[in-house]
């Protein structure tokens, strides 16, 4: 009739080894009756089997050592008795302890229990006063206090009559029993507050190990996705049952009868979960509850509403109510939130099973139960834990395929389940008019059934035990019917002991502590005694045969689990999570918060694609102080673990900072979540420069100069290498060569024509190749600067220095362009195999070799870095002998060649100057002054060319004189041409004359006009008068002269000498011009231009004399030079 | 069979060339008509590239420049047709000078002989020749004295440096060519350097114009470049028959080393050379089989004319290689 609410406590196996003294009294036993559960010493001591979770695995092993020690205890007891004089009642406590399940296995009657309340009724009589106060201790004797009703029971107030002397009419125990009594109910109530508290404090544990791993462990996202769907599928069960519960509002509690002005005390009134932050004011209430003026009813109302947080449960009329569904949706809430609680929170759909209602005749599941929990259907623990148990049972049973992956997941739920269950109080739920009724009747001293009752209903066991049953149908029958399966149910530890030994009995514990609970809903859906003890095969486990029809399917299927395997292996391993516990408790922990966030940001995607209408995910202040705060926390953790190695004043600059921003401006609650999960919400971290760091007196440190450097020179030319330094001599090398070339060619073409003019000649003059380098540029990035149309003006430079060292003077800017861009692709390849090359992956290698940083690996990479540049360049057709040749032959020898062509050069321009000093000239060239030596002062030719022609500056006779030694052209150009003419008189000749040339008619002068003929002796006088001199046609300038007559194809002589209009007016400007310049230059008037079309141009002359240039030795640094016009040439690619 | 001696036009030539480059036995017919048509296609695919060249350089007809660009590659080879050309220019002045000496012919032989395998064994009236006349030098258009405008004549006391140095190829050409040579008598002697002068187109110009499909580009080439083939075609042949020849040691050795073929060891047993026995004498001829082989081996293309395509998709289509 009365056993332990837990399904687990571990006294109703023990029970079994204390045999009855059979001396005893029936009265002794009935006096503790009420409280069986307290007589367990393990309990009393709170130090074994307090733990519900562990009991089962202790139980069996523990059986010789709880006898052992409730031996010891039941001695000393007597002993103690014995000092304080109770000696017969030394006895009735032995028994009292000892007899109760032999007792319970008897015939039940309501004249077993009524004994059995009287004792109690002084007990209670004796609390009231100190009501709640066991930790006070102050007005009473501590001992009397029952924490039982205070805590764990509070509507079991019913005995709670003040003055009911009748109530003491049994003779009254002891004290001492009575304190036997009532402290191990204090020690149940506490250690099922202890559990409580415990499974508190280890979930909290759980949470808090998983939040600090969020320092140091990754978790991947991958289960986010099943979490956000098993959320989704919770929300919607949720307001499914809501939806459902709308239509049918009130819940069920509308049995409030009005309250008797009756004074009760306020104590006994459940006043839900808060009351015990009102105790002291209820208990002082109590105290002076005559000079209190209101009745009970208005001081509940009062309390009631001063009270803060009353829960959607509490209702003032139906006791207990807010406490025990306050517990119960939190364990399926839990229970619902754990990973696995998945497959079980809807109806199973007969689709997707169809047979499984014939299987299963009882479906539950967890959507069923929060329906049925906000309809309030639950009126007791028992009830809502049977309905728990029977959706893992049914699962077990429908899926009897012990590989059968949710018989995993529904035997971890069970085993969540009663890890959660001692959570809930034991509470059964009774109208507040059948509660005050009771008050009544109890007041008015009608003890006997009613005590029975009262006896029960003070006791959370009992009333557990007794489901709706007490509060509603007769109670003497009930209390009859529900006796048997007390009886049976309380005593499957035999059976478990004998069945299974050894190995088994960790497996059949817990089996059994679930199939009890299964046989015990059976049994109270059925209203069906198990069998006794005895008929118990050896071989099944746990009972197979016990409970009905419907219970043995249940049984079998376990049994599947269990006795298949002898060891119980088959159970671990279905038990076994495969997952780590951290792991586990990970995902438990935050499963929905991942979930919350993988549904936010789930919903900005619509099909595969971000849905632009909704809104974006925003970054709040919470999220961001939450940040810092996760960031701080781990950055503390660094440091205490570093704290032996010193810590960096780093941390201390950064520490104030994640205090600032905004600490408790919104309270939002608490993401149990890594901080990755929320990016948008992360603040990366300042750069030291930009930080704001103040020194010791309070001033800000300036730091804002570093932001920005300059890029460093030299990034955009050729780099100072011996190679680039041999080339740019090649060329420096080319260009004096090209400036004496075009000296000899300016010589060769004074020899072979008559008349040079100044303007003829293009200077020469070479840039020195200067590579300009970008403009100071300032940057705040480290890095390189890479700007695409530099780097290639760059390569394009590069690639027309090379051009120009291959001997190309000139070149097309669209051949430049396309070597441009082929050498770009080659450097790209190769720059791409090179990388290829280096990011093989590593291989092992027998030798460990260091790192840089001190340690060794195992893994060396494939290529050196040799290799890796050497296969790079295979892979691209180059090799070194080929990359040497070209540095050898191309450029090496290139330059003796150049210098051998150099001296070439030069000697040949000697060879075609010397005429021009002929040999009375002298090794300087000072001799030429002795002929007509004013012919070379006054000119402007060499003045022009800034060149000093003949060294007289190098010699300094400038200075000495004060002279200016410039030579006139035409001077120059005579001799050259004289010389020449006579030296290659052949070659003139050879230019295909074929007749002789007729004599020279005999010039007119003023001497000899008298041989003319008279009539134009006066032309001629006049002619001589104006130009001193006549010139011959044929020596006029050749556009002067007059075009020659030719004879046409045709044979036939047009018009002698016809000019064109045009002609003509050349001739009179050309007379003009002539006229004007006449006194100066007589010469030049008459020489005139001949190659305008010569192809190439040439640059300006500049003429050394050979000598000196041999004493220069060097290439000159001075550029005097003229560049090409037109074309592009290297020197006038810059850079950037 | 008609077909087969309508081409084979150059047998003994071929064989004599291949005999110098090192092949004592007798090489078949099918040997010397696959090296013929090989050299064939060779010089035909030059003449294209010359053609193209000329083409580029808006000129009809193909000049020495062209061939030697297609060559340019080849430092050794370049080096001695620059030698070449240069004694033959040596050669026409000294027969000019000598005013139409008699034995002009003999004299040119001397000298053909001389290019063919560079300066060995007696020397030629060449360099002799070479002492009286000033050669002319041999200018390649891409060398130092294009960059230019000027061309300044060449002085007579530098020395050019190029004649000095020696090719590494040359040398190399030289020792096998002594080493061929070492153990001959007077009269192989004779008979090798009478091999030596073997040409495609010595007093065979016309042949080899026929030959070589001239009549499609140009029907009057001028007489360099008929020599400069000639003087190619006889690299060619060489080149290859070295080349067949390391194959075919390659495989003896490997036949000796791995016994391939039963038969073929007891007989080499027999085979195996005593302290007296005669000297080996016949020894087997390459095979077209090697010659292939060989042709194979020089036409393997290199990376560099890859190099471009790396990191692209395009597939390469190897062009024939000058040999």
């Amino acid at each position: 009739m009365s056993r332990p609410p837990s399904i687990h406590h571990p006294s109703s196996t023990e029970r079994q080894y204390y045999a009855r003294p059979p001396h005893l009294p029936l009265n002794a036993i009935r006096l503790r009756t009420p409280n069986p559960n307290l007589s367990d010493e393990a309990m009393s001591n709170g130090s074994n089997n307090n733990n519900l979770g562990e009991g089962a695995d202790t139980i069996a092993e523990e059986d010789p050592r709880a006898a052992l020690f409730r031996d010891h205890y039941n001695r000393t007891e007597a002993r103690l008795l014995a000092v304080l004089g109770g000696g017969d009642r030394h006895d009735s406590g032995d028994a009292l302890r000892n007899g109760i399940e032999s007792r319970s296995d008897g015939p039940p009657s309501a004249h077993d229990a009524r004994p059995a309340a009287t004792p109690k009724k002084p007990a209670r009589t004796i609390d009231e006063d100190d009501y709640g106060d066991d930790d006070d201790g102050d007005e009473e004797d501590d001992t009397q206090t029952s924490p039982l009703l205070a805590k764990s029971v509070p509507n079991g107030i019913a005995a709670a009559g003040r003055d009911t002397p009748s109530l003491r009419i049994p003779p009254l125990p002891s004290k001492l029993s009575i304190e036997r009594t009532s402290t191990p109910s204090s020690d149940q109530a506490k250690t099922s507050d202890d559990v409580r508290k415990r499974l508190q404090q280890e979930k909290k544990a759980a949470e808090d190990a998983a939040k600090r791993s969020f320092h140091t462990l990754f978790y991947t996202l991958e289960n986010d996705r099943d979490a956000m769907l098993e959320q989704q599928k919770l929300d919607e069960l949720d307001r499914q049952v809501e939806t459902e519960m709308s239509g049918q509002p009130g819940g069920a509690a509308a049995s409030g009868a009005p309250a008797a002005p009756q004074q009760g005390t306020l104590s006994t009134t459940n006043l839900g979960a808060s009351s015990l932050t009102l105790k002291h004011l209820i208990a002082r209430i109590d105290a002076q509850r005559d000079r209190v003026h209101a009745s009970d009813a208005q001081l509940r109302s009062l309390i009631s509403e001063v009270r803060k947080n009353r829960s959607k449960w509490a209702n003032e009329e139906r006791v207990g109510q807010e406490e025990l569904y306050e517990s119960m949706e939190k364990v399926l809430m839990e229970l619902k939130a754990g990973e696995h609680a998945h497959p079980f929170l809807q109806r199973v759909n007969k689709r997707e099973a169809p047979d499984y209602y014939i299987i299963i005749k009882n479906p539950m599941d967890i959507g069923t139960m929060m329906k049925k929990l906000k309809q309030l259907a639950y009126k007791s623990k028992q009830e809502f834990v049977d309905d728990l148990m029977l959706i893992w049972t049914n699962c077990l049973k429908y899926n009897a395929d012990p590989a059968h992956f949710l018989r995993k997941k529904a035997l971890h739920m069970r085993k969540e389940t009663e890890k959660l269950v001692p959570l809930i109080p034991n509470i059964t739920i009774r109208d507040r008019a059948e509660v005050e009724a009771e008050e009544r009747r109890m007041r008015n001293g009608d003890a006997d059934a009613d005590a029975a009752e009262d006896s029960e209903d003070e006791e959370p066991i009992m009333a557990s035990r007794g489901r709706k049953a007490p509060s509603k149908g007769g109670k003497g029958t009930n209390n009859a019917r529900k006796a048997p399966p007390a009886g049976p149910e309380g005593t499957p530890g035999p059976d478990i002991k004998t069945g299974v030994p050894g190995l088994n009995n960790a497996v059949s514990n817990l089996k059994n502590e679930f199939l009890r609970a299964d046989s015990e809903m059976e049994g109270s859906i059925n209203g069906f005694a198990t069998p006794p003890p005895g008929t118990l095969t050896p071989l099944g486990p746990n009972g197979v045969l016990r409970g009905g029809a419907y219970g043995s399917q249940a049984d079998i299927s376990e049994a599947d689990g269990t006795g298949a395997s002898v060891s119980g292996f088959t159970l671990e391993s279905e038990d076994a999570d495969l997952d780590d516990l951290e792991y586990k408790t990970w995902k438990q922990v935050t499963k929905k918060d991942r979930a919350t966030i993988a549904a936010e940001r789930n919903r900005l995607f619509r099909g595969d694609q971000l849905n632009l209408e909704e809104p974006a995910i925003v970054r709040s202040k919470a999220g961001m102080r939450k940040w810092l705060r996760h960031r701080k926390h781990a950055l503390e953790e660094d440091a205490n673990e570093a704290s032996a190695l010193g810590s960096d004043g780093k941390d201390g600059v950064q520490a104030p900072t994640g205090e600032t921003l905004a600490e408790g401006m919104e309270g939002e609650e608490e993401r149990q979540l890594p901080d990755y999960y929320d990016p948008v919400c992360a603040i990366p971290d300042i750069n030291e420069r930009l930080q704001w760091v103040e020194d010791t007196e309070g001033h800000v440190i300036q730091q804002f100069e570093e932001y920005m450097r300059v890029v460093p020179k030299g990034y955009f030319t050729a780099p100072d290498s011996a190679l680039a330094k041999k080339m740019e001599s090649n060329m420096r090398q080319m260009q004096e060569t090209r400036k004496i070339c075009s000296k000899i060619g300016i010589v060769r073409q004074m020899q072979r024509e008559q008349q040079v003019y100044q303007n003829q000649f293009q200077k020469y003059d070479p840039q020195p190749f200067m590579e300009a380098d970008i403009d100071p540029m300032v940057v705040s990035e480290e890095g390189a600067v890479i700007a695409p149309y530099v780097c290639r003006t760059a390569l394009q430079r590069s690639v027309g220095k090379i051009f120009f060292h291959a001997g190309f003077e000139e070149f097309q800017p669209s051949a430049l362009e396309s070597i441009t861009d082929i050498a770009g692709r080659f450097f790209q390849n190769l720059v791409a195999s090179l990388g290829i090359y280096r990011e093989t992956p590593k291989m092992k290698s027998d030798v460990p070799v260091p790192t840089p940083n001190g340690e060794t690996t195992d893994w060396i990479p494939r290529f050196t870095q040799e290799e890796a540049l050497l296969h790079a360049l295979h892979a691209n057709g180059v090799d070194l002998e080929s990359l040497e040749t070209y540095v050898k032959d191309d450029v090496e020898r290139l330059s003796s060649k150049l210098a051998g062509m150099h001296d070439r050069m030069r000697s040949y321009y000697a060879e075609l100057l010397r005429p021009a000093l002929d040999g009375n000239a002298g090794a300087d060239g000072a001799g030429a002054f002795n002929d007509g030596s004013e012919q070379f002062v006054g000119g402007d030719f060499a003045e022009d060319i800034g060149e000093d022609f003949f060294g007289f500056k190098e010699l300094g006779l400038d200075r000495e004189f004060g002279l200016t030694f410039s030579v006139p052209l035409h001077l120059l150009q005579n001799r050259m041409h004289t010389v020449y003419a006579t030296q290659n008189t052949n070659n003139v000749s050879t230019t295909g004359v074929l007749m002789e040339e007729p004599t020279k008619f005999e010039p007119v002068t003023v001497q000899t006009v008298t041989t003319q003929i008279g009539l134009v002796q006066d032309w001629f006088r006049s002619k001589l008068r104006d130009n001193e001199s006549l010139i011959e046609d044929e020596d006029l300038p050749p556009k002067q002269r007059f075009p020659k007559p030719r004879l046409p194809p045709t044979g036939k002589i047009s018009s002698p000498r016809k000019r064109p209009l045009r002609e003509q007016q050349q001739m009179a400007r050309k007379k003009r011009k002539m006229d004007e310049e006449r006194d100066e230059n007589r010469d030049d008037a008459a020489g005139t231009s001949m190659n305008r079309g010569l192809g190439k141009p040439i640059g300006k002359l500049k003429l050394d004399m050979p000598a000196q240039k041999e004493n220069a030795g060097v290439p000159e640094p001075e550029k005097e030079d003229g560049s090409a016009v037109g074309m592009i040439s290297p020197e006038s690619i810059l850079a950037a | 069979m008609s077909d087969k001696d309508k081409m084979a036009k150059y047998r003994t030539e071929i064989q004599q060339m291949m005999f110098v480059s090192g092949e004592t036995g007798e090489p078949t017919p099918e040997t010397t008509t696959l090296i013929e048509s090989i050299v064939q296609d060779q010089v035909q695919h030059m003449l294209r590239e010359c053609t193209n060249l000329a083409t580029r350089r808006g000129s009809r007809s193909i000049s020495t420049d062209d061939l030697m660009m297609l060559i340019r590659h080849d430092r050794a080879k370049i080096s001695r047709l620059r030698h070449f050309l240069q004694w033959k220019d040596v050669r026409r002045s000294v027969k000019d000078s000598d005013d139409k000496g008699g034995d002009a012919g003999a004299d040119v032989g001397g000298a053909d002989a001389d290019l063919a395998a560079g300066v060995v064994g007696p020397a030629g009236p060449g360099p002799d020749a070479g002492k009286k006349a000033k050669r002319a030098k041999v200018d390649l258009v891409w060398d130092v004295q294009s960059f230019f405008s000027e061309n300044p004549p060449l002085m007579e006391d530098v020395e050019d440096e190029e004649e000095e140095e020696m090719n590494f190829a040359t040398l190399q050409r030289l020792k096998n060519a002594d080493e061929r040579t070492k153990n001959m008598t007077r009269e192989e002697y004779v008979h090798w350097s009478d091999c030596r002068q073997a040409s495609f187109t010595y007093r065979k110009g016309k042949r080899f114009k026929e030959w070589a499909g001239f009549g499609l580009i140009d029907s009057k080439p001028s007489d360099d470049i008929i020599d400069i083939l000639g003087f190619l075609t006889f690299e060619i042949v060489q080149t290859l028959t070295e080349e067949a020849l390391k194959v075919k040691d390659a495989e003896d050795l490997y036949k000796k080393t791995t016994g391939a073929g039963e038969p073929q060891n007891r007989l080499k047993r027999k085979r195996e050379r005593g302290l007296f026995d005669p000297p080996e004498e016949a020894r087997e001829p390459v095979q077209p089989s090697h010659v292939l082989e060989g042709y194979r081996r020089l036409q393997r293309g290199n990376n560099k004319s890859r190099a471009m395509l790396n990191f692209t998709r395009n597939v390469q289509r190897a062009q024939l290689k000058l040999i």
